[in-house]
């Protein structure tokens, strides 16, 4: 259960991973002892001619560089920089709209301000130049890639996980406009009309209240869903929006389905200029001492977190899981650093779930919101028959892991339709 | 710090397979007691030298027979696997249990005991520890043991005076009156199997298990659908008389309510592993177990169709399976669409086959051909 809000802004040293399952070659712009800024390119990242900068997340010394686990469980080159606590940004770049007054709170900065109507390719390159493209958590969510193609913004304003833990409703509360207005920008980015929030039919009203007068009058769709009812809700509405069945990959549907904190950071981005230096990041778990709702600077390490949680329970055997709790990964250390891409944690007990057999109800089945037949396809590929399982229509699993979730004999479905998809792929 | 790592999801929902199956033992108890009592209470047919208490006696003892003769040999057969873990616990006892209990609920009274254990001994070991146990079988075991008695010992079985019986012979030409609905509400009266009498407990059954998830309410909701519209068309067509729907209600009803119609509903078609695992192929299951049962009751030289239907029904699920490839809302509409078509034409069809009509002008093409 998560009790507080926290935050974590200000830890001695940022560890920043200089490549990412995507982009895997670096090249870092910075030596040791050189001294960067908030918003300082501090490295690029190549993923083949996609060139991604890699932005400082505080101001301070680079210490040095060192080989650590990242989020996927990959090891790979981290640099490291010591914060001074000064939070000096570089030269910060902002559209303003007309008339509005907007200061970067708690940095030291210089700023330069368009002001005026924005355009499509500044809100793009805007958002490329300070990293926030990349800003994707696992499950159906897409990174900020806007296409001639894109059709419709999807903004997630409930659940970072469906349906365990919800948004921290404060953020949403406190930002509403900045969120709001980050929705609009987003829309001018992709150049479309077609902006959707979906909430929760049990939202605080408050919560509700605020985010309602924000987005009145700014042509966007509100659609509210309930959450109690497990059923990849998400999976629906943009299903409905698209009229087709959905890809793996939403982008190729041309849709860019994200959270309301990539709302919020674009809105910082474009109308402050601010990189993104930090994120919300729930924290869970019995395998903690206190759970909360973090806003986390980017690049602090987990072990940070954690003391400032008080620490582990003394269980025997744990597991930390990162990202959705259906299909997210698991790392077997705790020393990595947040990144943008990390939306929620958790460190519970480990538990052995004994599988049994196959009891053929079909509730996996019911449920998949891809409307394919999980279990025939693990029966399939039980049985080896490719043709069956390209026969099932498999490659349209987006293993949102509901087929797992619902077996009364817990069986890892989604595992077996993995398998097969790979099969056949 | 070291952690130790699993596949997600690392949240799984509160239902069991083993819950389900405590559910329906459960269930199972409930009604195996009640029919023990029931039975005390039946008029016994005239002509024998037993009493109701007896033939209370007799309930008890198949019941317990049938538990304990299923549960010894699934034990033998751990015994010689080598594994006999399963049983340290009453949770490897109720499956077995819940089958040997199941076959036992649906012999008549009259069936000596070794009849009985033969039935149990071939519905467990042929029906489903062959297969490879609970899970893997491809027959409803507890449908493979009864057949067997069935076909088998069927001078042993035999039961006269059952309303579905009255009903063949007024179909026939003979007279059939409806006596007293209360008793078939309640279950007062003979019948093929122990176990189906009672409509009243079988029905809070029904709702019991349809909430408590361990019956799909899509096969026995439109298998009981199925046989309704049927068997009004059927009625409508062969006992309409302008003005007076009794006869029809009658025959709906008795369709409905007696035989093994609800208990089929209950515990024998929507036993998740024989039946199919999707939406439109679970729907097609029922409508074609149904359409097979009225066939039989109509048709075939036996009174009670259930057991052969779901048999059969049981072998095409396979096949069934595999028609249905995608679960969208496109398929959903066109299943149902052409089972309700199906379901309309089959019964006209099957209710001029009872008037004799049909059967004429098969014979007259049949004589053409000749
Ligand atoms: S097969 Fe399972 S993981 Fe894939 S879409 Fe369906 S429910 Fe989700
Ligand atoms: S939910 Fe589990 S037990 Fe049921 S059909 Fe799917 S895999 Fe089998």
């Amino acid at each position: 259960m998560i009790t507080e809000y926290r935050t974590f802004l200000n830890p001695k040293k940022v560890y920043l991973p200089l490549t990412d399952v995507d982009s895997k070659i670096a090249k870092v712009l910075v030596e040791k002892e050189d001294r960067v800024l908030v918003g300082q390119i501090i490295a690029y990242k190549y993923n083949g001619q996609i060139k991604t900068p890699i932005l400082s997340t505080v101001s301070g010394t680079v210490v040095g560089f060192a080989d650590k686990i990242d989020r996927y469980s990959k090891n790979v080159d981290h640099i490291i920089i010591e914060n001074d606590m000064l939070n000096e940004t570089t030269e910060l770049k902002n559209y303003r709209k007309l008339g509005a007054k907007s200061q970067p709170r708690n940095f030291v900065h210089n700023v330069t301000t368009y002001e005026g109507i924005i355009s499509t390719a500044q809100v793009r390159n805007k958002l490329r130049d300070l990293g926030i493209d990349k800003v994707a958590v696992d499950g159906l969510y897409t990174p900020l890639k806007f296409s001639a193609t894109t059709k419709h913004i999807v903004i997630n304003a409930i659940f970072t996980n469906e349906p365990f833990i919800s948004t921290d409703y404060e953020t949403i509360i406190h930002h509403a406009e900045a969120i709001a207005d980050g929705i609009c920008l987003l829309g001018i980015a992709a150049s479309t009309e077609s902006l959707t929030v979906i909430v929760d039919k049990f939202m605080p009203a408050e919560a509700l209240e605020e985010l309602g007068k924000a987005i009145v009058d700014k042509n966007i769709d509100l659609v509210t869903i309930d959450v109690k009812r497990v059923k990849a809700w998400d999976y629906k509405v943009i299903k409905k929006l698209v009229k087709k069945d959905l890809s793996f990959n939403l982008l190729d549907d041309g849709v860019v389905y994200t959270t309301i904190n990539a709302a919020l950071m674009t809105h910082n981005a474009i109308r402050k200029g601010l990189p993104v230096t930090s994120r919300q990041v729930a924290i869970t778990g019995d395998g903690l001492n206190i759970n909360a709702v973090y806003d986390v600077r980017i690049g602090t390490p987990f072990t940070d977190l954690v003391n400032d949680l008080e620490g582990y329970h003394e269980v025997e055997n744990m597991n930390l899981h990162i990202g959705s709790f259906l299909s997210g990964i698991q790392l077997d250390s705790d020393d990595f650093s947040i990144t943008q891409t990390i939306d929620t944690i958790n460190v519970s007990e480990y538990r052995e779930v004994e599988e049994d057999v196959c009891i053929k109800c079909g509730d996996c089945n019911d449920i998949c919101p891809a409307g394919i037949l999980p279990q025939n396809i693990m029966d399939a590929e039980l049985r080896n028959v490719n043709l069956r399982i390209v026969d099932l229509d498999t490659h349209l699993c987006v293993e949102c892991g509901l087929c797992t979730y619902v077996c009364p004999s817990k069986i890892n479905v989604l595992e077996w339709v993995r398998r097969a998809k790979r099969r056949v792929g | 710090m070291k952690f130790k790592t699993k596949k997600p999801p690392i949240v799984m929902n509160s239902q069991s397979t083993f819950k389900r199956l405590y559910t329906l033992h459960f269930s199972l108890l409930f009604i195996s007691i009640a029919a023990i009592i029931i039975k005390a209470y039946t008029i016994v047919p005239e002509g024998v030298i037993y009493n109701e208490l007896d033939q209370s006696f007799k309930v008890f003892l198949m019941l317990i027979t049938g538990a304990f003769v299923s549960v010894i040999i699934e034990l033998f057969y751990s015994l010689s696997e080598g594994n006999t873990s399963k049983f340290n616990s009453y949770k490897g006892f109720v499956e077995p249990i819940n089958t040997g209990l199941l076959i036992a609920l649906l012999l008549p009274t009259v069936t000596p005991i070794y009849v009985l254990i033969l039935a149990v001994v071939v519905g467990v070991y042929a029906g489903k520890i062959v297969f490879g146990g609970y899970g893997y079988y491809i027959f409803n075991p507890v449908l493979v043991g009864v057949i067997f008695a069935n076909l088998s010992f069927s001078s042993q079985l035999v039961v006269t005076g059952t309303p579905l019986m009255m009903l063949k012979e007024a179909l026939h030409g003979g007279t059939f009156t409806l006596t007293n609905m209360t008793e078939l509400f309640v279950g007062n009266y003979e019948a093929l199997a122990i176990g189906s009498t009672s409509v009243i407990l079988l029905t809070f059954v029904f709702v019991y298990l349809c909430i408590a998830r361990v019956i799909d309410l899509r096969i026995s909701g439109i298998f009981l659908l199925t046989v309704l519209v049927m068997s009004f068309g059927i009625g409508y067509i062969n006992f309409y008389v302008p003005g007076n729907f009794s006869g029809v209600f009658g025959y709906t009803l008795i369709n409905m309510i007696s035989g093994l119609t609800l208990f089929a509903a209950v515990f024998l078609i929507s036993e998740p592993v024989s039946s199919p695992t999707s939406r439109e192929t679970k729907m097609i299951y029922a409508v074609v177990v149904a359409v097979l049962m009225m066939l039989v009751r109509i048709l075939g030289a036996e009174t009670e169709g259930i057991v052969f239907a779901v048999l059969f029904g049981n072998m095409i699920t396979p096949f069934i399976n595999r028609t249905v490839k995608r679960s969208n809302s496109k398929t959903l509409l066109k299943t149902s669409i052409s089972l309700v078509i199906i379901v309309l034409f089959l019964s006209v069809f099957f209710g001029f086959i009872l008037q004799g009509s049909l059967s004429d002008i098969f014979a007259s093409i049949g004589g053409a051909l000749l």
